[in-house]
């Protein structure tokens, strides 16, 4: 096949991906709330987006639950990736395998069963159940990615700094973290954006204080969105489109440098 | 680092977790503006949970999947408020806390399923109506049975309510939105089935929209919705179909085991005041339940056939009533026509 | 020669033990315990045996909603396949940067809301939207398309939401196959189709399951784009699932279905398994 077809194929599928997110970027300019037409162009959504009181503080929650679930996902995934990967105990197989459910079952079989067990417990629905909830289905994640980076050479690391006479915990610290480090990483930024995103699991475990921002998002869609909402999203598209430039600048310097 | 993460997740839940000055709100959506939320909280500097449903049913399943006291306000319409009571979920109210009761239409008080108003105050009343667009539909409906043309094919957008939707089509066939025997659920869920190729949609949250951006013609929707469609595009025509229809009483009811009763009864007494509840009728236009509003209220508001029923309309209004276990039949036809 | 320090095995194997006995194991237990009592009809569960909540889903109602909700997800899947396949075939011919960069963004609308990129679909394809609008302003059409509010739109939803685990996981397996054995085969006169069906696939497959898995089982479950792009009408087993919990009061059926899924699940990671698949690929992107 020549190559402009195979080129214009791809062109076609990112079309297809953002094409969603150029009608959210171009209305989030849009002077009408219909979002039939474009109008006139302003800025007043971007103006006027903190006196959407409801939109800001679910927005704030929903980070201040990315930030804290990925935080305690990051902390018990990792020590137990290690702790199964270094000690043998009796039920370390079954660990294991129930580790990969969260990973497999559908997010609405792991919703109503943790909405059911949050009931069964008198457990009053609310920010914190989300937290919990988030965090049930980060850390499988973080175990798997930072399962793949331990690696032999970990071992022997390790065992040299024994060796050496380094505690228990100085090893943990100076040689094996550092060692698992790009695991630890990818894992925490899986649970971040898996956090930010969720829907369904946050939809069965809210409470009422506990709006996030995609259940206001699923909540607005029914009645309408207002652009306030585009404009909101704008602004994180653009921090994320920062973020993944900087990352691919500087992939391209350490490729340009491994070349040389 | 780890210090300092460890510092920053701490701080973090205290601050989720001071004691605030809250009260908890389960509302429909649609049926109170921001603004009147926003209001109230800086007045009494409460903060006001504001969480909706869309159904009766999903309602109840929240508040009782819900730990006692997660929720405090709840607006159950008329056969809800029955089974809530029957269910022991409601608190007596202490009318003595509300001095704006006087306010309250009469005609609106001590209905059937809540004689003496011990557990339920009026809030607003909605009836579920059929809209047109006149522009694209050119017959005059008046009738459930002039849905069934298959001219309208995929022209309708129905609430997603099975109580309302199955108890309109017992009315079509002459039966009354209450009967439960097996030959009328029987006929009733033919009667949908029929109906089904003209159905597009499902929606009780905003099905007003889809009548305004023109993606459907026909509407069996909230009258408040018919009122705003109307608003956005005179060609819209409500109807009050001559087999009857549904009248829905929404009502304040306070949750047993709430925590934070007074404010409860500090915002029921708030939007019980004329000029409030003006606004949320003018941006909702159901039928209005207080007297002083009705001083208030523009001539928009009282022009508009959807916000207003006539007596003689009034008259062929019925309330959907509590049917008990024979509720299952319901939830079996809902499943087999969507 | 390892100092065994038990402090540290349990500071490391406690808190994940605990979480994956209370927090994972506990609730499907309890779910499937429920799927075994009765519900009174206005939300209470009572303490009786019974087998009535899986019989019911024998029912032809239900059954029908199964096959459905299967065809939808299928047909999901295979489209997924259809695009991600020529997809990562032509950016892993492309050179090691260009490579990097495309496959980022593909993570791109992935990191912005799910749900309020499918609303930029509704808006782009309801009867006023922006493509009706347009095509009729070239009088291509003379009145609206549905695209959304019927299957079509499910599957739209479902395809683009889902599009990126499949093209992850499909890249690098395709990725890792060794160039000279594709020219090779062209050299020996294949075309590509042949190049494709006899070489690419046998050595990608696995890759290929494991993308058709995270989009199989999601599609199933995934009740908001059913209620978003479906109209409401139709109901995927997910939508079943919400009902039962959140308005129709009937959990233990809402338990059997689920439940059932968890096996149906646990059967198709069984075949992934069999075919040599790795349980750490999974989600592991």
């Amino acid at each position: 096949m020549k190559k402009s077809l195979k080129n214009i194929f791809i062109f076609l599928v990112f079309l297809f991906l953002f094409l969603p997110i150029i009608v959210l970027v171009i209305f989030s300019f849009n002077s009408s709330e219909l979002n039939i037409v474009f109008e006139n162009f302003t800025l007043n959504w971007y103006i006027n987006l903190f006196d959407n009181r409801e939109l800001i503080e679910a927005f704030s929650n929903t980070i201040i639950i990315a930030i804290v679930s990925t935080i305690i996902s990051v902390i018990i995934g990792t020590l137990g990736a290690i702790g199964l990967h270094k000690y043998d105990f009796a039920f370390k197989n079954v660990i294991n395998k129930l580790l990969y459910i969260p990973i497999v079952i559908p997010e609405i079989v792991l919703g109503i069963s943790l909405l059911s067990i949050y009931t069964l417990f008198k457990l009053e629905l609310s920010i914190y159940t989300i937290l919990l909830s988030h965090i049930v289905f980060s850390i499988p994640f973080v175990v798997v990615s930072v399962r793949s980076a331990i690696s032999n050479n970990v071992d022997v690391l390790e065992n040299a700094s024994y060796d050496l006479g380094a505690s228990n915990f100085q090893t943990l610290f100076y040689v094996t973290l550092p060692s698992i480090l790009s695991g630890v990483k990818s894992g925490a930024l899986l649970s971040f954006t898996l956090s930010l995103d969720d829907v369904i699991i946050s939809y069965f475990t809210a409470g009422p204080s506990s709006n996030t921002l995609p259940l206001k998002i699923y909540s607005m869609i029914k009645t309408g969105i207002t652009p306030d909402v585009y404009a909101l999203s704008t602004i994180l598209l653009l921090v994320v489109f920062i973020v993944l430039t900087i990352s691919i600048l500087v992939q391209m310097r350490s490729i340009r440098r491994n070349s040389i | 680092m780890k210090k300092i993460l460890l510092v920053f997740v701490l701080f973090l839940l205290v601050g989720c977790s001071e004691n605030k000055n809250e009260l908890n709100v389960l509302n429909w959506s649609s049926y109170i503006p921001d603004e009147v939320i926003y209001d109230f909280e800086d007045k009494y500097d409460i903060e006001l949970n504001y969480s909706t449903y869309s159904s009766n049913e999903e309602l109840l399943a929240k508040v009782t999947s819900a730990k006692e006291g997660t929720y405090d306000l709840i607006f159950p319409s008329d056969y809800m408020v029955e089974i809530m009571k029957s269910k022991d979920m409601l608190m007596m109210l202490d009318k003595t806390k509300l001095k704006n009761y006087s306010n309250i239409d009469s005609r609106y008080l001590n209905m059937d399923f809540d004689k003496g108003n011990f557990y339920s105050l009026p809030f607003l009343a909605a009836s579920t109506l059929i809209a047109y667009n006149t522009e694209t539909i050119k017959d005059n409906i008046t009738s459930y049975n002039d849905l069934l043309n298959p001219k309208y094919r995929e022209e309708i957008v129905l609430l997603d309510d099975q109580r309302i939707i199955i108890g309109i089509a017992l009315m079509a066939l002459g039966y009354d939105m209450n009967e439960t025997s097996d030959t009328a659920i029987d006929s009733a869920k033919e009667w949908l089935l029929k109906l089904m190729p003209n159905v597009k949609l499902f929606d009780s949250d905003s099905p007003k929209s889809f009548l305004i951006t023109k993606e459907v013609n026909i509407g069996l929707i909230w009258n408040a919705e018919a009122g705003i469609a109307m608003q956005e595009n005179p060609n819209i025509r409500v109807v009050y179909p001559k087999e009857g229809f549904n009248l829905s009483v929404d009502n304040y009811a306070i949750l047993k085991g709430s925590k934070n009763v007074e404010n409860a009864y500090l915002f029921i007494d708030y939007l019980l005041e004329g000029e409030v509840m003006k606004k949320i009728i003018e941006s909702y236009p159901y039928y209005n339940v207080n007297t002083k509003t009705n001083e208030l209220l523009n001539s928009m508001y009282l022009s508009n056939p959807a916000s207003n029923i006539s007596d003689d309309d009034f008259s062929r209004a019925t309330l959907v009533k509590n049917v008990g276990t024979a509720i299952k039949k319901f939830d079996r036809v809902w499943a087999e026509i969507k | 020669m390892k100092k065994e320090n038990k402090f540290f095995k349990y500071l490391s194997l406690f808190p994940i033990s605990f979480y994956v006995i209370v927090l994972i194991l506990l609730p499907l237990i309890y779910i499937f315990c429920l799927s075994f009592l009765t519900s009174d009809y206005y939300g209470g569960i009572n303490y009786s045996l019974t087998l009535s909540n899986y019989l019911n889903l024998v029912d032809l109602v239900y059954i029908k909603l199964f096959i459905k909700s299967f065809l939808i997800a299928l047909v999901s899947t295979f489209i997924c396949i259809c695009i991600a396949y020529p997809f990562v075939i032509f950016v892993s011919q492309k050179k090691k940067i260009v490579k990097n960069i495309i496959m980022t963004l593909v993570m791109v609308p992935f990191l912005t809301n799910s749900l309020i990129r499918t609303y930029g679909w509704i808006v782009l394809l309801r009867k006023t939207g922006i493509v009706n609008t347009f095509l009729e302003d070239l009088n291509v059409i003379s009145s609206p398309i549905s695209f959304i509010y019927n299957d079509f739109g499910i599957i739209l939803g479902m395809v683009y939401t889902l599009l990126p685990f499949m093209i992850l996981p499909l890249f690098s397996a395709v990725d890792k196959i060794d160039k000279s054995v594709i020219e090779a085969s062209y050299d020996l006169g294949s075309t590509s189709f042949k190049t494709f069906f006899n070489i690419i696939v046998p050595q990608t497959k696995v890759g290929l399951f494991n993308g058709s898995l995270m989009v199989f089982i999601p599609a199933i479950g995934y009740f908001f784009i059913a209620d978003l792009l479906g109209g409401g009408k139709l109901m995927l087993i997910g939508n079943l699932i919400k009902n039962q919990f959140l308005s129709a009061r009937n959990w233990p059926f809402g338990a059997a279905v689920s439940i059932s899924l968890v096996l149906i699940t646990f059967g198709l990671v069984k075949i992934y398994q069999k075919i040599g698949g790795k349980m750490d690929d999974l989600g592991g992107f």
